[in-house]
Parts: structure tokens; sequence; C-alpha cells
């Protein structure tokens, strides 16, 4: 048996059409020209021949860098006996590229579900308390001065919302200790409130006004304290970095319309994660109110006023696109007494 | 009478070389016009592609570097010139180390940027520095894996000779407000061309930079064409108060955004596939070879705008079939021109040289053309 192709000496291309065979002590393969003569030889064991993909040509690749190329991939398989590779019996097979599609889409929902939020989790549990006081010093560094000013509350409206604070610290079971609040004059920001990831706690003047009762600042409080319980800011972190890169490293092969394609799928991962942790921070924070027996409604009515001011009648737009769920929807579950 | 007759037939021969001004390595070997075919097909690349990403998901993105290189070997390997193809040899192994020092960077980048953006300047100023070498190193790896016909191609930039090329030069076109941009194009397309080499043969150019001034104006008349259309169709809806809803509003919506489609899309393809073709016609390898390139600005336009579409409406499943579509029309529409017989050519010691520019580049998505 011999196979047809092309011969070219080492580094050359200069070619000659020529013929592989086994030569006839069994071990070796030998390229003959047309008259017979032998162009190249070599034991088996010393020559490399390239691995089948598609359809392309085989190149026999002998040790002083002689090559002979062949299309006839079945022929080059039976000289191999066996030693082609597995790879390609796989990738020529419908079947199996339906069964790795499915493979595909399990895994990157799992790795989605449960893949980053727990190694972000499991990351943000590592992290010493003294780098998260790092980040959070430099955040603050960063905001102070700028979009955050000193409060503009007077000194007696100050320490009673720190009263309230200290109180709804002191139920949380970790212990009061663990968390700070700081009150700051944020115009551009509006009414807002946010844990930083060392567990301080941003509330804005804004809104502070804005609350009716002390019931309402109580729940905003007891919202950001479960942030910090939980970690969230820290998770967050982890999230930002862990979900383009994961990307990135799958994709590593689509660059062309990566960008695009991957940054916007990456942002909604983002903000569903972040709807997540909102919802948990809600629900921690009502059963913390219920527990001593303060209504979570309130903290309902507090999120549809805030609503209403910063988005007017018709909401915020979309749930799906934001950071955090639907308004309505969160009052609604604030609202639902809680499971017996 | 023998005399005249003499030196008649003297002048006819002297005469000769200056008819064709295209020297010929050897003269009994005719010139054959061979142009680019690929022959790979949507359907077998599909499966290859599908079955790689599955086996880099089980093997937790180990197994990417060899499917890079399998996809790669794909296109090269089914690229032809004549009765041969292009052959890609890079080993996976070096490119998963570059990968993982790519990952390491990218990793260490996106904490920065969240944990202390001030410290984002940092990351800059080093890539811009590094840069250069980026450029320079992603191209030699590619040029060294390459190969036809048991040949090499290498490249021999200098970190320098990026620098020049592409930072310096772009902070001159900068300074001079972009009149000078067609030479720092130029720059860079001499940085590629002169610097790759066939065998021992070297790639050589002459682009005219007045040509790159036409394409550069071309370019700038569509944008203006685009912004005085859309101007016109805003002047129209608010001159008539038609308001918004009517029909006329739709239409001029329609217009206004298919003329920033033009702009945003349209112009970087313009630009890209004119300067090609021109960087592609005025090349020449050795003393025999010229090429002849001519991608259509609408034809790629289009290609690269459904191809986009059809690949995010498909969740991807379209993206085997979309990256053979375009890969068999830029081979079609280049062609190589120069001796039938290319056995002078002759390999040249290499190295293979370190994937990590080339990883650390592609991560960060930048793309040299060509």
């Amino acid at each position: 048996m011999q196979l047809s192709g092309f011969y070219f000496p080492p580094g050359s291309a200069r070619q000659t059409e020529a013929s592989l065979c086994i030569a006839t002590d069994g071990k070796s393969l030998e390229v003959r020209e047309g008259n017979g003569a032998v162009l190249a030889g070599a034991p088996l064991r010393h020559i490399a021949v390239t691995s089948r993909l598609g359809s392309l040509r085989r190149k026999v690749e002998f040790p002083d860098g002689a090559i002979f190329e062949t299309a006839d991939n079945d022929g080059i398989d039976a000289f191999l006996k066996g030693r082609s590779g597995t790879l390609s019996r796989l990738e020529r097979s419908w079947r199996l590229a339906a069964l790795s599609l499915v493979a595909i889409v399990a895994c990157t929902a799992l790795f989605i579900l449960y893949g980053i939020p727990s190694s972000a989790g499991w990351l943000a549990q590592q992290t010493p308390p003294s780098v998260a006081r790092i980040i959070t010093d430099q955040a603050l560094r960063t905001m102070d001065g700028n979009i955050l000013l000193p409060t503009k509350l007077s000194p007696v409206r100050q320490q009673q919302i720190r009263n309230r604070f200290a109180t709804v610290a002191g139920w949380e079971a970790r212990g009061a200790g663990h968390y700070n609040l700081l009150l700051r004059n944020a115009p551009h920001i509006g009414p807002n409130a946010f844990a930083l990831p060392d567990g301080r706690i941003v509330m804005t003047d804004q809104l502070v006004l804005m609350a009716r009762t002390d019931t309402e600042i109580d729940g905003v409080l007891a919202h950001e304290m479960a942030h910090a319980n939980h970690a969230h800011g820290l998770r967050s972190v982890y999230q930002a970095s862990l979900v383009p890169a994961a990307i990135a490293f799958i994709t590593g092969d689509a660059s062309q319309f990566a960008q695009m394609a991957v940054i916007l799928p990456a942002i909604l991962l983002q903000s569903a994660y972040s709807r997540k942790f909102e919802q948990q921070a809600d629900d921690d924070a009502a059963a913390l109110l219920r527990g001593h027996g303060e209504d979570p409604g309130q903290l309902a009515d507090f999120l549809e006023r805030m609503e209403l001011k910063s988005c007017g009648k018709t909401g915020c737009g979309p749930s799906w696109l934001g950071t955090h769920p639907a308004t309505a929807a969160r009052a609604a579950r604030l609202r639902r007494a809680p499971a017996p | 009478m023998a005399w005249r007759f003499y030196g008649r037939l003297y002048r006819i021969e002297a005469g000769k070389p200056d008819m064709d001004t295209r020297p010929l390595t050897a003269p009994q070997a005719p010139a054959v016009r061979n142009t680019l075919r690929f022959e790979g097909s949507a359907g077998e690349y599909f499966k290859i592609w599908i079955v790689n990403i599955a086996l880099t998901i089980v093997t937790l993105g180990i197994f990417s570097a060899w499917a890079k290189v399998r996809s790669k070997r794909y296109f090269y390997g089914n690229t032809y010139i004549g009765t041969h193809a292009f052959d890609y040899h890079a080993a996976p192994l070096r490119i998963l180390l570059g990968r993982a020092i790519a990952f390491g960077f990218l990793l260490a980048y996106s904490l920065t940027a969240a944990i202390s953006p001030r410290l984002i300047g940092f990351w800059y100023l080093l890539f811009l520095a590094a840069l250069p070498w980026l450029i320079k190193s992603s191209l030699r790896f590619a040029a060294r894996n390459t190969s036809y016909c048991n040949v090499r191609f290498d490249f021999h930039g200098t970190y320098w000779g990026a620098l020049t090329a592409f930072v310096f030069w772009q902070l001159i076109a900068t300074v001079t407000l972009f009149t000078t941009l067609p030479f720092a194009h130029r720059a860079r397309d001499y940085y590629n061309i002169y610097n790759h080499s066939f065998g021992q043969a070297s790639f050589k150019a002459d682009i005219p930079v007045g040509k790159l001034y036409k394409i550069y104006l071309a370019a700038l008349a569509m944008i203006a064409g685009a912004l005085i259309v859309a101007a016109l169709s805003y002047g129209l809806l608010t001159g008539t108060k038609a308001g918004s809803g009517g029909p006329l509003w739709a239409l001029t919506v329609a217009i206004t955004s298919l003329a920033g489609m033009v702009v945003v899309l349209g112009i970087p393809v313009f630009i890209g596939a004119r300067t090609f073709n021109l960087a592609v016609n005025s090349t020449r390898l050795g003393d025999g070879y010229i090429f002849e390139s001519n991608v259509s600005a609408g034809r790629l336009t289009w290609i690269v705008l459904s191809n986009f579409l059809l690949t995010v409406a498909t969740l991807g499943l379209l993206y085997p079939w979309a990256r053979v579509r375009r890969a068999r029309y830029m081979a079609n529409c280049i062609s190589v021109t120069g001796p039938e017989d290319i056995g002078i050519f002759q390999s040249m010691p290499v190295l293979a040289g370190s994937a990590v520019g080339e990883e650390v580049a592609s991560f960060f998505d930048i793309d040299f053309g060509l």
C-alpha cells in the first residue's frame, strides 16, 4: 500500500510528487519518487504526523525536517494503526456536536447560577478585615469632598439618627460593634444609603429628610446592615472581576465581536446578582423589624415614595436592567406576612 | 549592413527589461496569477468549534490553548494558493502559558479597577510602555508559526520600530490635528510589511501617501455627508412641526439612524478595506512576486454587519458560519502573481518565539489588522 502526495526537502519549498510507503522492515516509512528512488526514510517512532483536523492535508515530518504531505487522511490513519487522535473523531460527529452544545448551555447556566456567586462568596469570606478596611478607605477618599459632603443635619437630628442606628445595631446577632454610621450631605446623589465593604454605612441627609417616621429609618438601616452581614460589597467587587474574566477565558477564541457581544451580558449579569443581594437584604431587614415589633411595610412605603420622587409616576424603567428589583415587587414582598 | 543588423539586435535585447519593469528571478519561468481560495466548510468547522468549546469548559479552560491552535490550523490549512495551503504551527503549551500570564494581568487590572480606581493610571502607563513590545512579539509569534510549502515566515521588527510606528507617528498625527494621519498609517503598514519575510526573501512595499490621503479624505466626505443627511432630516422635522409619532417622524428617525450606522460601522470598514487593498497592491516579495487585493468596502460592510447580527441573534451558533463566510470572501479578493516554481524559497533557521505577547495582546483585544 502506498499514499500519493508531495515531498519537500528539509526547509525547502522545492516540491516533488512522491509516494509514501512502509519500508520492507515494517517499522519505517519511506518516501519514494516516481522512478522508485528513496527521497526520505525514518523509523515510525521518529516520525511526527500532524493530527487530523477536518479534511486538512496531513504532514509527515521526518527528523531532518523533510516533509511528506498528503490529502489521504484515512490512508495515513491506517499507516499509524490507531495512533491517530481521538479528538478528530469527536470533531467529526454531529451527535457529539449536539451533545457538546447541551453540555455548554448546562455548564454556563450552572456557572452563572452557582459558580460565580459561591466563589465570590468564598473569596469575600477569605478576605481579611484589614483589606476590606483599606478598600473602604480608598472608596471614601474618592467620594468624600467630591460627591459626599459633611452633613448639614442639626446636631439634635444627627443624635436621633445615631440612637436609631445603635438600637437597630443592637438587634443584630453579630453585635453592635460591627457597624458604623457615616452621615453625609450628597446633593448630587440624592436620597440614598449604602453599605461599604468593611461594614461602614453611609446615609445621606437627603434620605433622612425624606423619612416620615423612625421606623422608616430603622428599615433602611436594617437593610444596609444586612448587606454588611452578607459582605455584599466585597462580593460585588469579586463578581465584577470574575464575570468579565470568565467570559474572556471561555471566548478567548472569539475576540472579533467579543467586545460588543460580551459587555452587554456582563452588565446584565452584574445587575442580576445585585438584584439578588437587594432581595436578600430586604428579607433580612423585614425579619429583623418584625422580630422587634416594627412594621416592614413602612420600609415599603418609603421605597415607593423614593421611586415617586426620582422617576415620577411612570416608574423607573424595566427591572431586568436595574441593579434593584422593581419597587412594586419589593414593596409587596416587604408587606407580605412572614412564612409561618 | 551587418553592423547595423547586429546593433539593432543588441538594442532590442537591451530594451527588453525596460518593457517589463518587473524583474524576474528565473527568466525561463513564466509568471502565473493565483487567486487565494478558502476551502473550509461551515458545517465541518461548526463541529470542530463546538466540541473544542465543550472540552475547554470540561477542562476548566486549559484546553482553550489547544482549541485556539486547532481553529487557527483549520483556517490557515484551508487557505490555498495554487495547489498548496498555509499551515499554523504554534505549540499549545506556549499559548497556554501566555494565556495564563494574560489572565493574571486581566485579573489584577480588574481588581485594581474595583478596589482603588486611582491606581488605574499606573496600569495605563504600564500598558502604554508594553504596547510596542506586545505588537512586536505578537506579530513575530504569528509569523514564525506560519508556513507555506514547508517554508516559514518570520518577523524582524524591533521595540523601537513599533514605538516609532505606533506611538510616535500617532502622537504627531494627534498634534497636527490628524492632518498627518495617512503618514501614521503608512508608518504602521511599513513596520508590518518591511519586517516580514518568507524564507530568505523579504517583503517590500511602496505606498504612495497621496493615495492614503485620498482614502481618508473620502472617509471624511462620507462622515460629512452622513451628518448633512442627519441635519437635513432633523431640519425637515422641526421645520414642518410634524411632531413625534407621525410617518414623517418615523422616516426621519429611520434616515438618521441609517446615517449614524454608516458612520459608526461603515467608515472604519471603508478605511480598513481601502487601505488594506492599497497596502497589498503595493507589496512585493523578493524579486518576482507581486500581490493584488480588491476588497470591496460595501461588500465587507455587509458581511461584517450581517455576520454580527446573525451571530448575536442565534446566540453565537452561527459564529462558525460567519467566520468561514468572511474568510472565503477575503481569500477570493487576494491574488499573487509570480513564477510558478517556488523552489528557490528556503527556510531560515528561526526560534518559535514566546506566545506571551500575543496572548496578552489578544486578551486586551488589540487588533493590528490584516
